[in-house]
């Protein structure tokens, strides 16, 4: 199994102790993407949301108040860096600890606005993420448990077993809950009524985006071939 | 050939390739339904318009968030044809270049304020679910190539035969994913003509230049990878002929099918999606 099938040309390796990150053109650009959108979010003013008023032809401007902006964007900030670390990372548990703190983020942004409906969707969203941790960290513990690393680049090279298998679907379980994607996505779908477009890019960006590290790095453990 | 002068000329002719087949796609839905339609070159002419129009803002946008957005759409696109046409790399970045489009398309409508932008972001947040089948084809494909390689995958078929007849429910699956992104098709939820332009309502001028630009490019890739992926290695002429082929196939299916709810949109998807996953998981099997 060759991570360059998969992920494109090696570019190369940073060696900290038993953790290597390895550089290919799928991490590159997913981590730089990550980042910029990170970058556009720390910079930018959210929208002023407008609304039919019912009963009568006025609007209705919704806006984001200057304390909840602040929570906000530091969640928005904190969620970016920790997208990118995972789209960067070459150690399985150091993604784990990513997508736990992505999952953590997600919530403070959703459970920052203060209405019935969207603190209701945080307390479901948040019940998930928690159950959610428990596969998450017992999928790698498993992995690790059988081959003896956590290094992907390791794991490249080491024996598939049905233990490992097992882990793997652990994993993504896990990383589904976390993210809240489908089938969780539902949870934290009100969310995406309220003002606020640069806070809910950065959830729909993590989510999107682990997910795609996660097929990258689940191919690369249970080697197809 | 020099890099950046392969880079520019493939991200050329995806532009004008892309521009003229969704003027093509709008005269083919136009004479289906006995209406004259535009010239076929519309697309292009309304395209270039824009980039000498003036440019507006919303006073109740996310700036810069509003501009940075629309300018991302056509950085990733242009990213593609390198990925693509030029480098032949891994399609695993195609799909994180589709992730992030997602997420333009979700922003680009949520950033403006206008209640339009804001439905089609929520519609598109709604319709990822419904985009289980990429995964799902980029991983049958590497289940039968082994690998992600797009050089490697057209080798593959080379020696052994289109994709197309080896997993055809992967290709139906990845046709209902171009399906959805083509316009007033019974899955292109997120710009209904209940809500104007969805997405795009509030962009004018040089904005709207950049979204429209990047639409080109996107539907040509989208076509190529298709062609590519699933016929294999195909001389220019083919895949100029598989290109508008799909085009007035995919057009005709607008003009003689309803715009669909997004609720009935996502679950007719996502049937679609697990008829596919395990049609071709039983084929992978059986062959």
């Amino acid at each position: 199994m060759d991570i360059a099938t998969l992920s494109g040309q090696v570019f190369g390796y940073i060696p900290l102790g038993d953790i290597v990150l390895y550089f290919t053109p799928f991490n590159l650009f997913l981590f730089g993407g990550a980042l910029l959108f990170t970058l556009l979010i720390a910079l930018s003013n959210t929208e002023t949301q407008v609304e039919a008023r019912f009963g009568s032809l006025e609007d209705r401007e919704v806006k984001v108040d200057i304390g909840e902006f602040k929570i906000r964007r530091f969640l928005a900030i904190v969620c970016g860096l920790a997208t990118a670390g995972a789209m960067i990372t070459g150690d399985l548990f150091n993604f784990t600890l990513f997508a736990a703190l992505i999952g953590i983020v997600n919530l403070g942004l959703v459970a920052a606005v203060k209405m019935v409906d969207v603190l209701d969707s945080a307390f479901q969203y948040g019940i998930i993420a928690m159950i959610s941790s428990l596969p998450l960290f017992g999928g790698a513990a498993i992995v690790l448990a059988t081959t003896g690393t956590l290094s992907i680049l390791e794991l490249a090279n080491s024996t598939v077993t049905p233990m490992v298998t097992f882990g793997s679907m652990l994993l993504l379980m896990g990383i589904a809950g976390e993210t809240g994607v489908a089938p969780f996505y539902a949870t934290k779908a009100e969310m995406f009524r309220t003002p606020g477009s640069p806070f809910l890019v950065i959830i729909h960006l993590s989510s999107l985006l682990v997910i795609v590290r996660a097929i990258e790095i689940l191919l690369i453990i249970n080697k197809p071939f | 050939m020099n890099l950046m002068a392969n880079i520019l000329l493939n991200v050329l002719i995806a532009f004008l390739v892309g521009s003229v087949l969704l003027g093509l796609y709008r005269k083919v839905v136009a004479r289906v339904q006995s209406r004259p339609g535009p010239p076929i070159i519309q697309y292009l002419l309304h395209l270039l318009k824009f980039y000498i129009k003036e440019s507006s803002f919303p006073k109740t946008a996310a700036m810069p968030f509003y501009i940075g957005i629309a300018s991302i759409l056509m950085v990733i696109w242009i990213s593609a044809v390198i990925v693509g046409p030029v480098t032949q790399g891994s399609l695993l970045i195609i799909f994180g270049i589709y992730a992030i489009h997602k997420i333009v398309e979700h922003n680009a409508g949520s950033s403006s304020g206008s209640p339009y932008g804001k439905l089609s972001c929520v519609r598109a947040v709604y319709s990822a679910a419904a985009e289980v089948p990429l995964f799902a084809v980029l991983v049958i494909i590497y289940l039968k190539t082994g690998s992600m390689g797009i050089s490697d995958i057209i080798n593959y078929q080379a020696v052994n035969g289109p994709l197309l007849y080896a997993i055809p429910l992967a290709a139906a699956m990845y046709l209902v994913l171009i399906i959805s992104k083509a316009q007033y098709t019974p899955f292109s939820i997120t710009k209904g003509k209940d809500i104007v332009s969805g997405y795009e309502t509030e962009h004018f001028g040089l904005l709207r230049g950049y979204l429209m630009i990047s639409e080109s490019i996107m539907w040509y890739m989208l076509l190529w990878i298709f062609l590519t992926v699933f016929l294999g290695p195909i001389s220019p002429i083919a895949y100029i002929i598989g290109m508008v082929g799909i085009t007035v196939g995919i057009a005709f299916i607008s003009a003689t099918s309803p715009l669909l709810n997004p609720n009935h949109s996502v679950i007719l998807q996502i049937i679609f999606a697990i008829i596919g996953i395990v049609g071709s998981i039983l084929m992978l099997n059986v062959l």
